[in-house]
C-alpha cells in the first residue's frame, strides 16, 4: 500500500468516527465518556512506558520524528479531558493579591474592566473574564466594561452571557447600565488610555449597542480615572497592560490588577515588583488559581490537568533531547 | 445552521493542524481562507470604526429627533478631526511618485507624537519606578521579613545591577565588570528560561481550547 | 566651540539647580494660596438635652484646590472630633454637605469615623463650592463650620514630576552632548559586540557552499528603530556579499522597507565597486499580514535552503516558526530583536542572538554613524546614574533597617521621593 493510500485511510477512519459521534451526539446514542480513575491510571502507565520507550531508542542513537513528539503531546492534552482525577490548585501570591484588593473593595465600587484580547486568546483569557466579571457583580461590584482591541467588547458580552446562567446571579436581577455596563470598542491604543484620563465621555460616546454615555445611569458621573476604585485589564498583546501601566497607573495614579496571556505575564512581574500593578493572573494557571478563590470552578479548572499533563510530556521531552544533544558530542563544544 | 458553523470551524482547525504532519494542500486551504478571511475583517473594522465611527460620526454627528420631531440629543461637531483626515490623504500620496515626498509630513507628525508620548510614559514607569522598585534593603536586624524574602531580595538587586552591567556599551568586559556582566547574562538567560515556560503554557492553552472545542462543542464527547 | 567635559557637568548643575529653586519658589507660592483658603475658627458647641449621646463637631476643616491636576477636584482636610476614638467611639460617622454657587447645600457622602480627608471629584472650574460636615451620635448631630467659597483651579504643570524632568533632561542632554562630540570626529568607544564578528564567517560560509543569504528584517514599518537599526546592519552584510560575490535575497513585509532596502544594498553595491551584479529583483514584497509573510518565507526557505539567515528586527509570534524552520534546513541563523518575549526563542534555535539593545549598539558600531554613537553613549549615561542611584538606595535603606540611622532613613526617603515622582 502506497504511503498516499495509507494516509487517506487514516483520514477516512478519523472521519468516520467523527460523524458517527457527531450523529451519537445529535441522537442522544453517546454520552459524555469518563474514564474511572483505574482506567485513567492506566492510561498515565502507557504514556509513560511510551516515554521510556523513546528514551531508550534515544540513547541507543535512534533519533525519533518531531511527528512523535507532537503525537505524544497530542495524547497528553485529550486524554485527560476523559479522566476522572482531579488536581489540586495552590494560590500563588499574586493571584491572592489581585483577590483581595477586590475582596476590600466597598459594596457599590466602580471597576473599570478593559478587555483588551480576541479568540484566539479567549482559551487562557476568558475564564479570568468570567471569574472576575462573576466575582464582582456578586458582590455588588459596579463593573464597567471597554475594550482596545476589536473583538475584546464581544468577548465581554460572551463571558456576561455565560455567567449570567449563574443561579446566584440570575437571583439578583442586575441590571444593564445600572449595575454594569459595556462601552465597547474605541480605536486609538494608548492614546484612548490617555483621552479618557480626562474625560471618559470624550472617547465613549456611546455605549456598545448606541446608547448615549449620559443616560447611562452607571456612568454619567464618571468622569475620568479619579472616579474608578479598580480597574482590571485582560490583555493578550498591544495595546494592552504595559500600556495601561505607563498611561493610566503611573500618571492618573489608578489601582489596577491584570490578567495575561502566559507569554506576557513574565513581562509583568517588573510591574508587579515595583507596585505598579495589584495582583497578576498569568496564564490558565492563574485563571484556574483565581476560578478556586471565587468559588466559580470554569474552564481555567477544567483544562488544568491537561495542561500539567502536556507540561510533564515537554519536560520529558526536554530531557531526552538533552540525551541526544550530548550523547551526539555536540555538548563538547560547549 | 448551527451544524454547519460547527463542521466548517472543524473542518478548519483540523486542516491547520494537519501541518503537524507535513505541509498538505488542505493546510494551505485552510491558511489561505484565514488570510484571506482576517485580511478582509481587518478592512472592514478599520473602515467602520475609524473612517465612520471616528472621523465622520465625529465631525457630523447624528441628529435624534424624538416621536413629534423635536431635537432631543445634539452633539457638538468636533472640526478637529479634519486635521486628522486631512494628514491621512496626505499619507496616501505615496502612491504617486512625482509627489510622493508629501507623506512624509504625516509621518512625521506621527513620529513626533508618539515619541513624545513614549519618552515620558517609558522613562517614568521602566526607568524611574524600576529604579524606586529594586531600592530595598537586603539584610539587618530590625529587617520584620523572612529569610525567603531577604533571599528574593537580593536576587532582584544583584540581578538588576549586573544587568545593568551588560548593557553597559562603553566599558570592554573585563576583569571585575567582565564578571558582573557573566552574573548579568546569567540572570537575562534564567528569565528567558522561565519566559519559555510560560510561552509552552500558553501554546498548551490554545491547543487545550480547540481540543476542548472538537470532543466537547463538535463531538460532544465530554463534559 | 569645544565643550569640555568640565564645563559640560558645570553647565548641568547650574541648570539643575536653577530648575530645583524655580520648584521650591513655586512650592511655597502654592502653600501660601492654601493658607489663605485656611477657616480659622471653629463652629460653636451645641449646648446639649439630658440624655444625649454628646459629640464635638470636627476642627479645622479646610477645602483647597487639589494641585496639579485639570482643575477638577478640590481636596478636603479635618481634624476628627475628639470623640472619634478607636474604642468605645461616640462618634458614628460624618456627613458631608456641599453648596455649589451659595445655593441649598445637599450630602455629598458619608464617611466612616476615623475619615479626615475627602476629594471631591465632581467639581467644575466655573462654579464655587463651600463645605460642612455634620458629626452624628446615635441622636445628636453638630455641625463644623462652613468652609470659605473656592473653585478649583487648572495648573499648566504637574511640579510633582519635577524631579522626573530634570533627570529626563540630564539624560537628554548627556545625548545631545555625545552626538555633538561625535559629529566633531571625536572617537567614542563602543566594546565588541560577539555576534557581529561571525557576520563575515557566516557569509563566507554561504560563498564557500554557493547557497545564498536570506535576510529577514523583521515585520514591523520603518517607523520602528529596530527596522532601522536591521537595515543598518543590512548595509554591512550586503558589503560583505558584495565582495565575496555570494548572493542575497529578502522577502519583506512592508512595501516602505522594500524601498529602503534595495537603496541600502544598491549603495553596498556600489561602495564594493559592483554595481552591474546589483538587482531589485534581491528585495521583494509579500505581503503585510503577519502569518501570510511567514508561510512564505517559510515555503522559501525550504526551496532555497540558505546557508545564512539574519533574523534581526521586530518579531512577534513568527520568531520561532521562522528560526525552527531555519534551524531544519542547516542554516547559520544570526538573530536580534529588542522584543523580550521572542528572544528565548532566538536564543534556543539560533547561532547568534543579538539581545535587546545590542542590536542598537551593533548598529552603531557597524554604521560610526554619530546620532546613533551618541545616543548610546548617552543611554550609558542614563544607565549608570541608575546603577549609583541602586547601589547609594541599598546601601542607605539596609544601614537604616539594620542599625535605625536616622540620616540614612532620609537618604532612603528621598530617593524614594525623586523616583517615584510620575
Amino acid at each position: 500500500m502506497s504511503t498516499r493510500a495509507k494516509e487517506l485511510l487514516v483520514v477516512g477512519i478519523v472521519l468516520l468516527f467523527c460523524i458517527i459521534a457527531y450523529l451519537g451526539k445529535v441522537y442522544g446514542w453517546v454520552d459524555t465518556v469518563v474514564f474511572s480513575p483505574m482506567v485513567s491510571m492506566i492510561v498515565v502507565g502507557i504514556i509513560i512506558l511510551g516515554l521510556v520507550f523513546v528514551l531508550i531508542r534515544t540513547l541507543q542513537g535512534r533519533l525519533i520524528n518531531r511527528q512523535v513528539v507532537f503525537l505524544f503531546v497530542g495524547i497528553a492534552v485529550i486524554m485527560p479531558f476523559f479522566m476522572s482525577i482531579t488536581q489540586k490548585i495552590r494560590t500563588s501570591p499574586e493571584v491572592q493579591q489581585l483577590y483581595d484588593a477586590v475582596a476590600e473593595l466597598p459594596k457599590g465600587s466602580k471597576v473599570l474592566v478593559s478587555f483588551d484580547y480576541d479568540p484566539p486568546s479567549a482559551p487562557e483569557l476568558q475564564p479570568m473574564a468570567e471569574a472576575f466579571l462573576y466575582y464582582c457583580l456578586s458582590n455588588d461590584l459596579k463593573v464597567i466594561i471597554m475594550g482596545l482591541w476589536p473583538q475584546g467588547a464581544q468577548q465581554a458580552n460572551l463571558a456576561l452571557e455565560a455567567i449570567m446562567k449563574n443561579e446566584k446571579l440570575a437571583a439578583k436581577g442586575l441590571e444593564y447600565g445600572k449595575d454594569y455596563v459595556n462601552l465597547g470598542y474605541q480605536a486609538g491604543n494608548e492614546f484612548v488610555i490617555q483621552r479618557m484620563g480626562a474625560d471618559f465621555s470624550s472617547m465613549f460616546r456611546t455605549d456598545y449597542s448606541g446608547r448615549h454615555y449620559e443616560e447611562l445611569e452607571l456612568v454619567k458621573n464618571v468622569k475620568n480615572f479619579s472616579n474608578i476604585d479598580y480597574s482590571f485589564n485582560l490583555s493578550a498583546g498591544y495595546p494592552g497592560t504595559q500600556e495601561w501601566v505607563q498611561v493610566a497607573v503611573d500618571r492618573y495614579g489608578l489601582k489596577m490588577g491584570c490578567g495575561n496571556t502566559a507569554v506576557q505575564a513574565p513581562m509583568m512581574y517588573t510591574y508587579l515588583n515595583a507596585g505598579q500593578l495589584v495582583g497578576l493572573l498569568g496564564g490558565m494557571n492563574g485563571a484556574a488559581e483565581f476560578e478556586q478563590l471565587v468559588k466559580y470552578p470554569g474552564k481555567g479548572t477544567k483544562f488544568m490537568l491537561s495542561q500539567s499533563f502536556a507540561h510533564m510530556i515537554v519536560i520529558a521531552f526536554i530531557i531526552i533531547g538533552n540525551v541526544a544533544f550530548f550523547r551526539s558530542g555536540r555538548g563538547k563544544k560547549l | 445552521m448551527e451544524h454547519v458553523a460547527l463542521w466548517v470551524a472543524a473542518f478548519l482547525t483540523l486542516g491547520i493542524i494537519s501541518f503537524l504532519y507535513k505541509d498538505n494542500p488542505w493546510y494551505k486551504l485552510c491558511e489561505a481562507i484565514f488570510v484571506g478571511i482576517s485580511a478582509g475583517y481587518w478592512f472592514i473594522v478599520l473602515f467602520w470604526d475609524n473612517i465612520v465611527g471616528k472621523f465622520w460620526v465625529g465631525v457630523f454627528p447624528p441628529k435624534e429627533l424624538n416621536d413629534v420631531g423635536e431635537l432631543v440629543n445634539s452633539v457638538e461637531p468636533d472640526y478637529w478631526l479634519i486635521v486628522g483626515a486631512v494628514l491621512g490623504v496626505l499619507m496616501l500620496m505615496r502612491l504617486i511618485p512625482n509627489i510622493g515626498w508629501i507623506s512624509r509630513w504625516p509621518l512625521a507628525f506621527i513620529i513626533g507624537c508618539t515619541s513624545g508620548l513614549y519618552l515620558i510614559n517609558y522613562f517614568s514607569s521602566n526607568m524611574m519606578r524600576q529604579v524606586q522598585g529594586t531600592i530595598m534593603p537586603l539584610l539587618g536586624m530590625n529587617y520584620e521579613l523572612s529569610t525567603y524574602d531577604i533571599i528574593g531580595n537580593i536576587i532582584i538587586v544583584i540581578g538588576t545591577f549586573t544587568g545593568l552591567i551588560y548593557f553597559y556599551f562603553s566599558k570592554e568586559h573585563k576583569g571585575w565588570f567582565g564578571r558582573a556582566a557573566k552574573v548579568g547574562i546569567w540572570t537575562i538567560m534564567i528569565t528567558f528560561g522561565a519566559s519559555f515556560g510560560y510561552t509552552v503554557m500558553s501554546r498548551m492553552s490554545l491547543l487545550i481550547g480547540r481540543v476542548d472545542f472538537l470532543f466537547g462543542d463538535w463531538l460532544g464527547l465530554i463534559n | 566651540m569645544r565643550v569640555g567635559k568640565s564645563t559640560f557637568l558645570h553647565l548641568c548643575l547650574a541648570f539643575s539647580l536653577s530648575l530645583i529653586l524655580i520648584l521650591i519658589l513655586l512650592t511655597l507660592v502654592s502653600a501660601q494660596e492654601v493658607d489663605s483658603l485656611r477657616s480659622s475658627t471653629d463652629s460653636a458647641y451645641t449646648i446639649p438635652d439630658s440624655g444625649l449621646v454628646l459629640v464635638a463637631p470636627v476642627t479645622s476643616l479646610i477645602a483647597e484646590d487639589y494641585k496639579y491636576d485639570d482643575g477638577e477636584q478640590l481636596k478636603l482636610s479635618w481634624v476628627p472630633s475628639i470623640d472619634d476614638q478607636l474604642v468605645d467611639s461616640k462618634v458614628l460617622g460624618y456627613r458631608l454637605f456641599r453648596s455649589i454657587d451659595g445655593g441649598t447645600p445637599e450630602i455629598l457622602a458619608k464617611l466612616p469615623p476615623g475619615t479626615n480627608s475627602f476629594l471631591d471629584r465632581t467639581v467644575q472650574r466655573e462654579r464655587k463650592y463651600q463645605y460642612y460636615l455634620e458629626t452624628f451620635s446615635e441622636n445628636f448631630v453638630v455641625q463644623s463650620i462652613v468652609t470659605a467659597a473656592i473653585s478649583p483651579e487648572r495648573e499648566w504643570l504637574n511640579l510633582d514630576r519635577g524631579w522626573l524632568f530634570i533627570i529626563a533632561l540630564f539624560i537628554s542632554i548627556a545625548i545631545i552632548f555625545f552626538v555633538e562630540k561625535a559629529k566633531r570626529g571625536h572617537k567614542l568607544y563602543v566594546r565588541k559586540i560577539a555576534g557581529l564578528e561571525a557576520i563575515d564567517e557566516a557569509v563566507g560560509r554561504a560563498t564557500e557552499m554557493g547557497r545564498p543569504v536570506l535576510f529577514i528584517p523583521g515585520i514591523n514599518d520603518m517607523d520602528d528603530v529596530q527596522t532601522l537599526a536591521a537595515l543598518t546592519i543590512l548595509g554591512r552584510v550586503s558589503r560583505t556579499i558584495a565582495d565575496y560575490d555570494s548572493q542575497i535575497f529578502m522577502p519583506v513585509s512592508r512595501s516602505l522597507v522594500m524601498t529602503a532596502a534595495r537603496e541600502t544594498i544598491k549603495t553596498s553595491y556600489m561602495a564594493a565597486g559592483r554595481p552591474d551584479a546589483y538587482s531589485d529583483d534581491m528585495v521583494n514584497y509579500v505581503t503585510d499580514e503577519q502569518f501570510g509573510y511567514v508561510a512564505a518565507v517559510d515555503g522559501l526557505m525550504v526551496r532555497e535552503r540558505p546557508a545564512t539567515v539574519f533574523l534581526l528586527g521586530a518579531f512577534f509570534a513568527e520568531s520561532l516558526i521562522l528560526a525552527e524552520t531555519g534551524n531544519s534546513v542547516g542554516a547559520i541563523q544570526i538573530a536580534g530583536t529588542a522584543r523580550p518575549a521572542q528572544l528565548p526563542f532566538f536564543i534556543a534555535a539560533c547561532d547568534f542572538t543579538l539581545i535587546g539593545e545590542e542590536l542598537f549598539a551593533a548598529s552603531a558600531y557597524l554604521s560610526g554613524e554619530p546620532r546613533q554613537l551618541g545616543s548610546l553613549k548617552g543611554q550609558d549615561v542614563g544607565k549608570g546614574l541608575a546603577m549609583s542611584v541602586i547601589i547609594l538606595g541599598v546601601l542607605a535603606v539596609t544601614i537604616a533597617t539594620a542599625w535605625d540611622v536616622e540620616i540614612m532613613h532620609n537618604v532612603h526617603n528621598w530617593l524614594l521621593g525623586v523616583f517615584s515622582s510620575n
